[in-house]
């Protein structure tokens, strides 16, 4: 929000502003390092817990620089074939998913958004219902149903599954965001001989690009976090996403807390590196007149 | 326009698809999948092992596998599962009347009683039965029949820290309840965050915790075929286990709510003085080199007893579906060749189940506690399909007997009475 | 120009008019397809499981009418399930939707390493939630977590906590840990919503001496009233069936004291002493009629319908 001075204002007021905007350099990076660390936090403690001896993180008593660092974890899960297996399952199904849903809920919701027709509300309703269902509950027909179509422990059920779980969130953030541009801009669009299709694209989506973006980010983190189908339908260790893999780290048994933690480590780059390329979308102007 | 209608065509023909894919058969009564009705030979089986240990459970599977196809020309699917999701996924197979062909779990009966299971007349060689331990041949045998072939054993022994014995001026470990409670009072009054004993009575395996404690006061949970959870002799254990906790205060915060893995970080930390701990702990603790322990038999309520030992083992069942008995005879008789099985047992840190096992096994001195009792081991009534609900219960509820208003009495009868009325 | 869109548009003649379902199953076709797919038909086979019969071990047995329904409801611990689902879905939602709008306020503003603050933020959405559960169940340890730790250093406390294990601060740990998760998204749902609003309206509001509070409530909340309906009911579907952080901050705690309606349904099925598949199938779908009511009151209470007519 940019500040605006007025002209001619009574000197109190002036002070304040003034104070405020001189107090505002220091303060505002203050909080912003304050908030950047309470969520940071807990995976700070995660950094340091695959940097020591999987004993020292149940040590009792706890300390919270390692006692002896070590150094080696990281290289060791990266070399580990069974790991990199489950990081390009992960990659290949969110990738797959998140173009999926992209491509069939923006169609999807620019027709709801601007169109009449029987069953638009209960569309949008089946969509929100949908999504009421948990994972948890409908892992055994989904393994029945892929079982049926011979497509348990492919990367297509688990691609398929994920794209559906993730549309109502897209749909209804796509559906906003088409709702809320005027309809003149469309109009003049069609006025200027584009097709519904072509307005679609060449129109609502740049307008509606936050929206997108947010739809993109939030079901690739789904999909590549989606944890109880993928455990019940991936049956060969190479297929298994990294969420299901590095339970493997851990078992009542043998505990290798460091393995798991650097493995988890490693599995949030993806998602920070497809954020940091796509987030001045999600947060840059999009209609003229906003200064940030 | 062409293309839309395309689309439109398209989307209705795989609508139309997958809809009618679908509507395969509800299905009741058995458990066994497939799609044929006569006996032709399979050509893949399939195995759900559970996952011991990340290095060495898949990696043992792999290489049984390529065996075992060299051996028979049969393919073995292998699905390595992790124990927490073990039982979810093996429930989801079974409901879709899928089943895999083997299955490693830590119950069998219940299945048997399903009259899903092979038993060992149909699958398992005359030779390897006679050759697994008696008391193993016994917890897998449901009405007559042995269902439950098991795949390996652990048994349990008290762990102790002998340099916090020798601070607490204790010369031996305690052979009875009493110098037990006296050992541990001398460990705790050590201060500085030592504790006397860590008890893990939480949900994962508290029936594990309380059989050991009970079966050395002669107590037990089914005597003469019948279930006598609420014996006197138990309820004297829960309350012994109760004063322990709340009364003696020589236990780890909140035995109730402790599972194994946090009584054994704590001891691995040095700061339990007694823990009742396994093989695997033992080879956990080997590795760190920061503990100097011990491992003596559990001590006996009375002097002068015979140290009980409380044993666990796993279970490689077989489903029957048409046309895998052959190949499933081939897995047993692959699997307990001596190089393979003890293979096994070896990479994980377990106990043999065979008495050629045994033999195998005797030349290692840490071993030695455990070997020397396996054979009349105690086990945990694994071959009564109510147990399987029973277990359940005693890991929900029994913890709650040692908590500061607990009532041991009341727990231990309202777990008989979920046994009596079949779970 | 666009105009600020305050006002429902109501046009005479709309566009498309009565648009024939052939055209529509076009546009829908793909997620139509995938929702009836992989949601609708595993919905109908928990449906069909709610009114079986099954075995321990997962076999079908037969068939059962409403046993299943009413042993759920029979259920001793089920009062407590559903008071602990309530005050689990309420506090963590509506906390949440404070957090991420206050939060989204501020990343707006422009401030030296603003950057790495909505950098900082992803992390918890980026991280498996299975992984972070178990993070927290070392943190919120009572021998070796840090957060004793700490707490003990700073002389907050003088010792430590049972975070997860004394039942009075097991519902707020596991609470803090639902907030924490869902606050990012949230906040960037409300950050996306923020800045589709044209900043000449805040100009607008400047010039005709609006405080910042009065702007804010009169100008940015009802502009951002889309975002904040979606935020609020995907939030309440997402932590409703939120089965991660309860069940693994819970694995060292027996019964069901702390369970909300998901990890019920879970624990009938596999951890309990009922292990029944169907029982816990018939608890799936209270879970959805629950939610559904929920929902449905929500949406009710803003009255969503008119914004879309």
């Amino acid at each position: 929000m940019a500040t605006v001075t007025h002209t001619a204002p009574p000197p109190l007021v002036t002070r304040r502003k003034v104070g405020w905007a001189r107090a505002r350099r220091y303060v505002l990076p203050l909080v912003g390092l304050a908030v950047a660390l309470a969520f940071l936090g807990p995976y700070i403690v995660m950094v340091l817990n695959s940097l020591r001896p999987s004993s020292d993180v149940v040590q009792t008593p706890p300390t919270f620089l390692p006692r002896t660092w070590q150094w080696s974890t990281f290289s060791q899960v990266l070399g580990d074939q069974r790991f990199l297996n489950w990081l390009k399952t992960s990659l290949l199904v969110a990738t797959s998913s998140t173009i999926i849903v992209v491509l069939a809920a923006i169609p999807a919701a620019y027709f709801t958004a601007r169109f009449r027709f029987p069953g638009r509300i209960a569309f949008l309703f089946l969509v929100l219902i949908t999504q009421m269902f948990a994972p948890t509950s409908l892992v055994v027909g989904l393994y029945r149903e892929f079982f049926e179509l011979n497509l348990v422990n492919t990367y297509l059920a688990l691609i398929l599954t994920n794209s559906a779980f993730n549309l109502a969130f897209a749909i209804w953030i796509l559906h906003g965001f088409f709702s809320s541009i005027p309809k003149e801009v469309e109009e003049s669009a069609h006025l200027d001989g584009c097709g519904r299709f072509g307005t679609l694209i060449r129109i609502m989506l740049p307008l509606s690009l936050p929206g997108v973006v947010t739809a993109v980010i939030f079901t690739f983190i789904a999909a590549w976090n989606e944890y109880v189908v993928a455990l019940t339908l991936m049956l060969d260790d190479a297929k298994k996403p990294l969420t299901v893999g590095i339970t493997s780290y851990v078992t009542g048994y043998e505990q290798h807390w460091d393995q798991l933690f650097a493995a988890s480590i490693i599995a949030i780059i993806p998602v920070v590196i497809l954020f940091a390329f796509i987030e001045k979308h999600l947060v840059g102007g999009l209609t003229a007149g906003s200064i940030k | 326009m062409a293309r839309k209608m395309t689309a439109l065509i398209a989307g209705a023909g795989a609508a139309a698809l997958v809809l009618s894919a679908c509507s395969g058969g509800s299905g009741s009564g058995t458990a066994g999948g497939g799609s044929s009705s006569g006996a032709a030979k399979v050509t893949s089986i399939k195995l759900v092992a559970a996952e011991y240990s990340k290095d060495h459970t898949a990696a043992f599977w792999k290489q049984f596998a390529d065996k075992y196809k060299a051996k028979t020309g049969i393919t073995l699917d292998v699905q390595v599962v992790s124990w927490d999701s073990i039982d979810q996924q093996s429930s989801t197979m079974i409901q879709n009347n899928n089943a895999p062909d083997l299955l490693n779990l830590n119950v069998y009966a219940s299945y048997a009683k399903d009259k899903l299971l092979y038993s060992a007349d149909e699958v398992l060689a005359p030779a390897i039965k006679a050759d697994v331990l008696d008391a193993f041949v016994k917890s897998g045998t449901y009405q007559g029949k042995m269902y439950g072939m098991p795949d390996l054993s652990s048994a349990r022994a008290l762990f102790y820290n002998k340099d916090l014995f020798t601070k607490a001026g204790i010369a031996n470990p305690p052979k009875t309840w009493d110098e037990f409670e006296a050992d541990a009072k001398k460990i705790q009054a050590l201060g500085s965050g030592n504790i006397g004993y860590a008890m893990p009575l939480g949900p994962e395996e508290s029936q594990g915790e309380f059989s050991i404690w009970t079966f050395n006061n002669g107590g037990d949970w089914k005597t003469a075929g019948k279930w006598s959870i609420n014996s006197p002799k138990n309820v004297d254990t829960l309350t012994f286990l109760k004063k322990l906790s709340v009364t003696d205060k020589v236990t780890q915060n909140n035995p109730g709510k402790t599972n194994r893995a946090q009584a054994f970080d704590l001891f691995k930390s040095g700061k339990a003085g007694m823990v009742v701990g396994f093989s695997p702990l033992a080879g956990a603790l080997d590795a760190d080199k920061k503990v100097n322990y011990a491992v003596a038999p559990m001590p006996t309520k009375e002097a002068g007893g015979t140290p009980q030992t409380f044993g666990v083992t796993d279970y490689l069942m077989s489903f029957k579906k048409p046309g895998n008995q052959a190949a499933v005879k081939a897995f047993y008789d692959l699997y307990y060749q001596k190089d393979q099985v003890n293979q096994f047992i070896k990479a994980e840190g377990f106990l043999p189940v065979t008495k050629s096992g045994l033999e195998i096994f005797a030349s290692d001195p840490k071993l030695k506690v455990y070997l020397a009792t396996l054979p009349n081991i105690h086990l945990t009534p694994t071959d009564d399909p109510t147990w399987d609900k029973v277990k359940l219960a005693v890991q929900q509820n029994i913890g709650a007997g040692v908590s500061a208003n607990g009532d041991p009495q009341a727990v231990l009868t309202a777990l008989q009475k979920a046994a009596e009325n079949g779970g | 120009m666009p105009v600020p869109a305050t006002a429902p548009r109501r046009r005479r003649r709309s566009r498309g008019g009565d648009t024939p379902i052939g055209v529509a199953l076009l546009w829908l076709g793909p997620a139509l397809l995938l929702i009836l797919g992989v949601v609708v038909f595993p919905a109908y086979e928990l449906v069909k499981a709610a009114f079986s019969r099954y075995s321990i071990t997962g076999l079908r047995l037969g068939d059962a009418g409403t046993t299943n329904f009413k042993n759920v409801l029979d259920h001793p611990d089920l009062i407590t399930v559903l008071t602990n689902t309530v005050i689990w879905v309420v506090v963590v939602v509506a906390l949440t939707v404070l957090v991420s709008l206050a939060l989204a306020q501020f990343l707006a503003k422009d401030f030296f390493g603003r950057k790495v603050v909505r950098w900082a933020i992803i992390v918890p959405w980026a991280a498996s939630l299975v992984i972070t559960a178990k993070l927290f169940t070392l943190i919120y340890d009572y021998y070796y977590g840090t957060l004793n730790m700490i707490l003990q250093t700073l002389h907050i406390t003088s010792g430590p906590i049972d975070f997860l294990g004394d039942d009075r601060w097991t519902m707020p740990s596991m609470i803090m840990v639902g907030i924490f998760v869902s606050v990012p998204f949230t906040a960037y749902v409300f950050v996306a919503g923020l800045n589709a609003i044209p900043g000449d309206v805040y100009e607008a509001a400047k010039i005709d001496g609006a405080r910042p509070w009065q702007t804010y409530w009169r100008i940015t909340l009802p502009l951002l009233r889309p975002a904040l309906v979606v935020a609020s009911v995907l939030n309440i579907i997402y932590v409703f069936n939120s089965f991660p952080i309860i069940y693994t901050l819970n694995d060292r705690n027996p019964g069901y004291l702390h369970d909300t309606t998901i990890t019920f349904m879970y624990k009938l099925a596999f951890k309990s002493a009922e292990k029944d598949v169907g029982m816990s199938a018939a608890a799936g779908i209270f879970n959805v009629i629950l939610i559904l009511i929920v929902i449905a009151i929500y949406l009710r209470t803003l009255k969503w319908q008119e914004q879309e007519d």
